[in-house]
């Protein structure tokens, strides 16, 4: 099953939610659309799901829905049913498919012990964690093999220590599953760390729609570039103050002229007595260190992981690619 | 100790407006009948047992008639006004909001009083009533008094009727005010898993409605058992309501027969908090004492 979102826009009284909207999903692919809150993802969401409808544009399906192969989605709140136990939250589809019991108890144990959720089958949502709530709901929708998985806001309730483990879980469940993914997330390593594409919704349209590396280190404009962290834009005339420039430096949207963009990650400083940058500012940020260095009157982020240089030194930077 | 003394004394000076009608009009009644059904502080000197009431009345079938009946009336009017109840109540709650609105009419039932719902039921139900007489108009009937005995058919039925609308909107009430908070996206959630409107409805929504509906249920359930009003009017002679049995025993007859009718109040009370322990526990047991009611 695969799926394509064709110029899909929506209005709510008299103010444009999202706007011509179009990507490709493929067979066992896991999608994020990133953005920030407000911005419509949700929306897009539930269109795609069929529970609202787009003023314009269409969403198709490889092969058509059906009750026995759902578009599914599992909200940022996770809506377990609040009077089942975690079992019954987790065969509740295939119950309402009219499966004989044995089989349901056969695939719910399966699932329970898939999703690491055995010791809490008879436990009610109201004594579970976020994290096993999450689990629950995922089981919940895979349980029914469903055509396609929609998650919103997957890591939102979620405590920072758990949302990268979470990316990998939920990554190597969909790969495990087969099932297509669209995720839609305002957290960005998370999108990265789990996604084959990511599209980036920004003003009310996709802005751009690619791999994650490829969204990252080669943004298609200045705010996708800035929305997805931190960015120096060097002016075309001081790149002769970088080495390495000629080969590496990419300038905005690929237009000769523009400035071109570098991630604190790719410039790499070296110390240099007669060299161009003086450091005005450091802060060490854990598993990395974060420089500020004037170059003529421009100043430029850059990450490294060592801690030596001073702050006043004389460095060198060089463009680096990724 | 002395900070826990006064932030003791603090409360209860505080809760004192309340505390002191409670004790002396609620508390103080329920004594003083306990006390009269056993002799004690009645208008006539008692001469007999204490328990002389208690066993005048337990060896009177005419007692335990009134009491099942009474138990079959209230019953059987709060079974139907639950349901009536929480069936409108979610189909209101599915409406547009703008009929929603204009929906808000079902709770004029709710400020009439028990004695005007009791006379719309006689009006509209009685053989000589609005109902017998659009039959007999439509050619239904022949002759009015052919419209079948509703009111006082020997099975309280009239009273059901009229304890049914008068607690259909509260049931209403409580129902929807528990379904305006529910989250329409496990409905959503529930039929994307593939289920039919009927699971929904079993599966998600009445445990949801469910706390409104015993609320509501034992609420109506001990009215109906206990109230005067609407059996005044709408009541049958044999079998009688108890409600009426005490009125008469403490009204009609001489004094010295006070103790039983305290004695049929004091019984009553203690039903109802009985009925309430036991329903309550029985509601937790089924919900695997998830919720506490």
């Amino acid at each position: 099953m695969d799926l394509a979102v064709r110029s899909v826009s929506k209005r709510y009284k008299n103010h444009t939610i999202i706007e011509d909207i179009s990507f490709d999903v493929g067979p066992r692919e896991l999608v994020s659309i990133v953005g920030p809150s407000g911005v419509g993802k949700t929306t897009l969401l539930k269109i795609i799901a069929g529970i609202d409808t787009p003023d314009t544009g269409r969403v198709i399906y490889s092969e058509p829905l059906s009750k026995k192969h759902p578009v599914i989605i599992v909200f940022q709140d996770y809506v377990l049913f609040p009077s089942m136990t975690v079992k019954d939250n987790i065969g509740f589809g295939l119950k309402a498919r009219h499966m004989k019991k044995r089989p349901i108890t056969e695939q719910v144990e399966r699932m329970l012990a898939y999703f690491q959720l055995t010791r809490q089958a008879d436990q009610y949502p109201a004594q579970l964690s976020a994290g096993q709530k999450q689990r629950v709901a995922i089981a919940r929708a895979m349980i029914v093999n469903p055509a396609v998985l929609l998650l919103d806001e997957p890591f939102a309730n979620l405590d920072r220590n758990l949302k990268m483990e979470t990316a990998r879980f939920i990554r190597s469940t969909q790969q495990e599953f087969g099932i297509p993914t669209i995720s839609v997330t305002h957290d960005l390593e998370e999108a990265f760390a789990m996604s084959d594409r990511i599209g980036v919704l920004l003003n009310r349209r996709l802005q751009q729609f690619d791999t994650p590396r490829q969204v990252y280190f080669n943004s298609v404009s200045k705010k996708v570039a800035q929305f997805l962290g931190p960015v120096n834009l060097i002016p075309e005339r001081y790149l002769s103050f970088f080495r390495g420039s000629p080969d590496t430096a990419v300038p905005v949207s690929g237009n000769p002229g523009n400035p071109v963009m570098a991630r604190p990650e790719n410039l790499v400083m070296t110390e240099d007595a007669n060299g161009p940058g003086r450091i005005t500012d450091k802060t060490f940020a854990g598993h990395y260190t974060v420089y500020n260095v004037a170059i003529e009157n421009h100043s430029y982020t850059v990450y490294s992981q060592d801690d030596r240089f001073p702050v006043g030194g004389r460095v060198t930077l060089q463009i680096t690619p990724y | 100790m002395s900070w826990t003394n006064n932030r003791a004394g603090r409360l209860v000076s505080g809760l004192a407006p309340l505390l002191l009608p409670y004790l002396v009009l609620f508390c103080g009644g329920v004594m003083l009948t306990i006390c009269q059904s056993f002799g004690v502080f009645t208008p006539l000197p008692h001469a007999g047992d204490a328990l002389d009431a208690y066993t005048k009345i337990l060896t009177d079938p005419a007692f335990f008639t009134s009491f099942g009946f009474s138990l079959w009336v209230a019953m059987v009017s709060a079974f139907c006004a639950v349901a009536a109840g929480t069936f409108l109540a979610y189909r209101v709650w599915q409406l547009p909001a703008k009929l929603a609105n204009a929906a808000l009419i079902y709770k004029i039932p709710l400020i009439l009083p028990h004695i005007s719902v009791a006379f719309v039921v006689l009006v509209f139900w009685s053989p000589s009533g609005i109902l017998a007489a659009m039959a007999h108009s439509l050619g239904i009937i022949q002759t009015m008094y052919e419209f079948p005995n509703i009111l006082y058919s020997g099975w309280g039925l009239g009273m059901v009727l009229a304890y049914t609308l008068k607690g259909t909107p509260f049931a209403m009430l409580l129902v929807l005010a528990l379904l305006m908070r529910f989250d329409v996206r496990q409905i959503q959630t529930a039929a994307m898993l593939g289920a039919s409107g009927m699971r929904i409805f079993f599966s998600i929504v009445l445990p949801r409605m469910a706390p409104a509906m015993h609320t509501s249920f034992i609420i109506l359930f001990l009215y109906g058992f206990g109230a005067f009003d609407i059996p005044f009017i709408l009541g049958e002679s044999r079998p009688g309501m108890l409600s009426i049995h005490v009125y008469n025993l403490y009204f009609k007859h001489d004094l010295a027969r006070r103790p039983e009718a305290m004695a049929i109040l004091t019984m009553m009370f203690f039903f109802a908090v009985i009925f309430i322990i036991a329903y309550s526990k029985t509601v937790q047991r089924l919900e695997n004492g998830v919720r506490k009611l």
